[in-house]
């Protein structure tokens, strides 16, 4: 095969990749404009409209389609993900720094560690579950789904701050202690500010994970739904275009992250970059 | 009397059981500027380490000033350290990175200040104050680590490779001004390094560490003609090694019987009437003479040889000889004494040198 025959060969395969990749979201974008209440989830287009938007913040009209009963599972998602964030990244911090010196076992605690996002959700949540029914604990979004949450979240966590580490000088901390500031002071004033862009990374995995983390949840969640599983739940009657017009929300609400993301890290990466430059000249 | 440093037979063993450092001794005076010279993996940069806290001592005591430090870790030694790399805080401006261990030991603002602009002053960093280290050139981020190590008044500056990431002509400006400051500071330097020419231009003394021991400890000029081991003979400076065996004496000069005749040289310290023993001869110490002149007829250490290879570099003429058994010599002198094409390839040659020059030291 020749160069050119190759290069048309890989640009098909990522032009598909990229098809099959945003085709659906594309189609859910577009289906999200049709027009309400008589519009529904299929081609073609009657009409442009933002009805469904408006619908969704109780802007419209009474109709026979009920509002997505979802407020109260968007604050709970939100809560849920904010809070195994923080928990999830402190741990995966703490435990990267740990791993930093060999220590008795260390092996066995990585793969103990790593086993958490390894597992299948089904089945831990489904054993949560009967955990928690055996020991008479009551099952809540905050309670038994958010232990999961965070079993699921902290290896990703503790995977990219030992990354971080890896790549980290530790010189620069010993230049701190030798000038006589204590380790604790160290870790806060030099260590913490230099992989901050680090954390900024394990935040938004743990934050994602959790928000739109399904299967755990199922089981261990209790009475009070989280957004994915409210979501699934307004499928089982039947499907209307606000739930693709949520669908582009939130999916603009994780660009509008990743975005925010992508300049703090950019504005790091380019400090790093100039620091290396500088080291080999 | 009081020395800034001790070191009593101090050892390092690293938890997978290798020795790193083996019973190193050694006592710095106040204001001493001291070299670890060494192959890489030879131990210095660990003892450097074990000085300033971030190794731990395995057997042996250390020493600053008569106070004993294996258990006190590093921000509470009265030591600070220069790394190769720098090290410094790159979210920090050049001014908070050098003032930053005097704010955390609590010197008031003003009297810090001061402090910090003085030193800045010292090293010529007045002007790039506000600026952060990321920016600056290789020279002025040494400076700044320099600044930063010093401002804080340490007993022993402790400095690992510092000159190791600058070019041939900053390395050279700044080991100038290295010495200076620290003749003018009076401070207590311990300078590891592989390169042997800023251990002889910069110490007072010299450490040559080898597998984790030490083999020499010797002010430059001593340790450059007066080798005490075959591995200083070979590490430092271009010394032809020959293996012998003391023959007798005459007068100051130990005669050793060798593979390609009977030679002489100076003994370096005690050496056993009989025994093995190893002949070394600085390559400048040898003189090269056109075979067959009568005038060497008398002279003691004749060798017969001829020259393989003759090449000039700058203003040094640098020659090899191979001599009858097959071993190579180094020979170096002044351009002016062996000009270019005085001794072509091929020649045979007679070389010879002053018994004074070289030195007899005990084989191991």
């Amino acid at each position: 095969m020749n160069a050119s025959g190759i290069k048309l060969g890989l640009g098909l395969y990522t032009t598909l990749f990229i098809v099959f990749l945003y085709g659906p979201l594309a189609v859910l974008a577009i289906l999200s404009f049709q027009t309400g209440p008589e519009g529904g989830p299929q081609f073609p287009i009657i009409e442009w409209s933002t009805y469904w938007y408006k619908h969704l913040f109780g802007l419209t009209p009474p109709s026979r389609i009920a509002p997505l009963p979802i407020e109260q599972a968007l604050v709970r998602s939100l809560a849920l993900a904010v809070m195994t964030m923080i928990v999830s990244t402190v741990l995966g911090v703490t435990a990267a720094q740990a791993f930093r010196k060999r220590f008795r076992g260390s092996g066995v605690v990585f793969y103990l560690i790593v086993l958490g996002m390894m597992v299948p959700g089904v089945l831990v949540g489904l054993g949560m579950a009967l955990v928690a029914n055996t020991l008479g604990v009551d099952r809540h979004w905050w309670g038994t789904a958010f232990v999961l949450h965070v079993v699921y979240t902290f290896p990703f966590a503790f995977l990219v701050m030992l990354a971080i580490f890896n790549r980290f000088d530790p010189s620069v901390e010993e230049a701190a202690w030798s000038l006589g500031v204590t380790p604790a002071r160290t870790f806060r004033k030099i260590t913490f500010p230099l992989i901050f862009p680090g954390v900024l990374s394990a935040m938004l995995f743990a934050f994602t994970l959790s928000y739109d983390e399904f299967s755990r949840t199922l089981f261990a969640s209790g009475r009070d739904l989280t957004l994915p599983l409210a979501i699934y739940g307004t499928f089982s009657v039947e499907v209307h275009p606000n739930v693709f017009a949520f669908g582009v929300l939130t999916t603009l609400f994780s660009f509008a992250l990743l975005g925010t993301y992508a300049v703090l890290m950019g504005l790091s990466v380019r400090r790093a970059k100039r620091m290396a430059i500088q080291e080999e000249a | 009397m009081l020395f800034d440093l001790e070191l009593n037979n101090v050892g390092k063993v690293y938890d997978n059981g290798t020795p790193a450092v083996i019973d190193f001794n050694l006592s710095v005076r106040k204001g001493e500027f001291i070299a670890f010279l060494g192959p890489s993996g030879c131990g210095k940069t660990t003892t450097l380490r074990m000085i300033a806290g971030f190794e731990g001592i395995s057997s042996g005591d250390m020493l600053i000033r008569g106070e004993r430090m294996n258990d006190v870790p590093p921000q509470r030694r009265p030591t600070s350290m220069i790394f190769q790399n720098y090290a410094l805080f790159p979210h920090m401006s050049v001014r908070r990175n050098v003032g930053y261990g005097l704010e955390v030991k609590g010197v008031p603002k003003g009297e810090r200040e001061a402090k910090v602009d003085r030193i800045l002053a010292t090293l010529g960093l007045e002007d790039i104050a506000e600026r952060k280290p990321e920016k600056l050139s290789g020279g002025q981020r040494q400076r700044i680590a320099l600044a930063r190590g010093l401002v804080v008044e340490p007993d022993i500056l402790l400095l690992d490779e510092p000159l190791g990431a600058l070019d041939a002509n900053l390395r050279k400006a700044i080991q100038n001004e290295l010495k200076l400051l620290q003749k003018s500071l009076g401070v207590t330097f311990i300078f590891v390094t592989h390169a042997q020419s800023e251990a002889l231009a910069l110490s007072d003394r010299i450490v040559v560490m080898n597998q984790g021991r030490v083999e020499q400890v010797s002010p430059p000029h001593q340790l450059y003609t007066r080798p005490n081991t075959p591995f200083v003979a070979q590490f430092i400076g271009r010394n032809t090694v020959l293996a012998g065996e003391v023959a007798g004496s005459e007068g100051e000069d130990v005669v050793v019987t060798t593979g390609i005749g009977t030679l002489s040289g100076r003994a370096n310290g005690a050496l056993a009437e009989k025994g093995r023993v190893n002949l070394v001869v600085p390559a400048e110490a040898i003189e090269v003479h056109a075979a067959g002149e009568g005038a060497l007829s008398g002279a003691k250490n004749r060798v017969d040889a001829r020259i393989e290879r003759s090449e000039v570099v700058g203003h040094i003429a640098h020659l090899t000889a191979r001599l009858q058994d097959g071993r190579v010599v180094a020979l170096e002198a002044h351009v002016d004494k062996y000009r270019p094409g005085a001794f072509p390839a091929g020649t045979p040659v007679l070389l010879s040198w002053n018994p004074a020059e070289a030195t007899v030291i005990p084989a191991h």
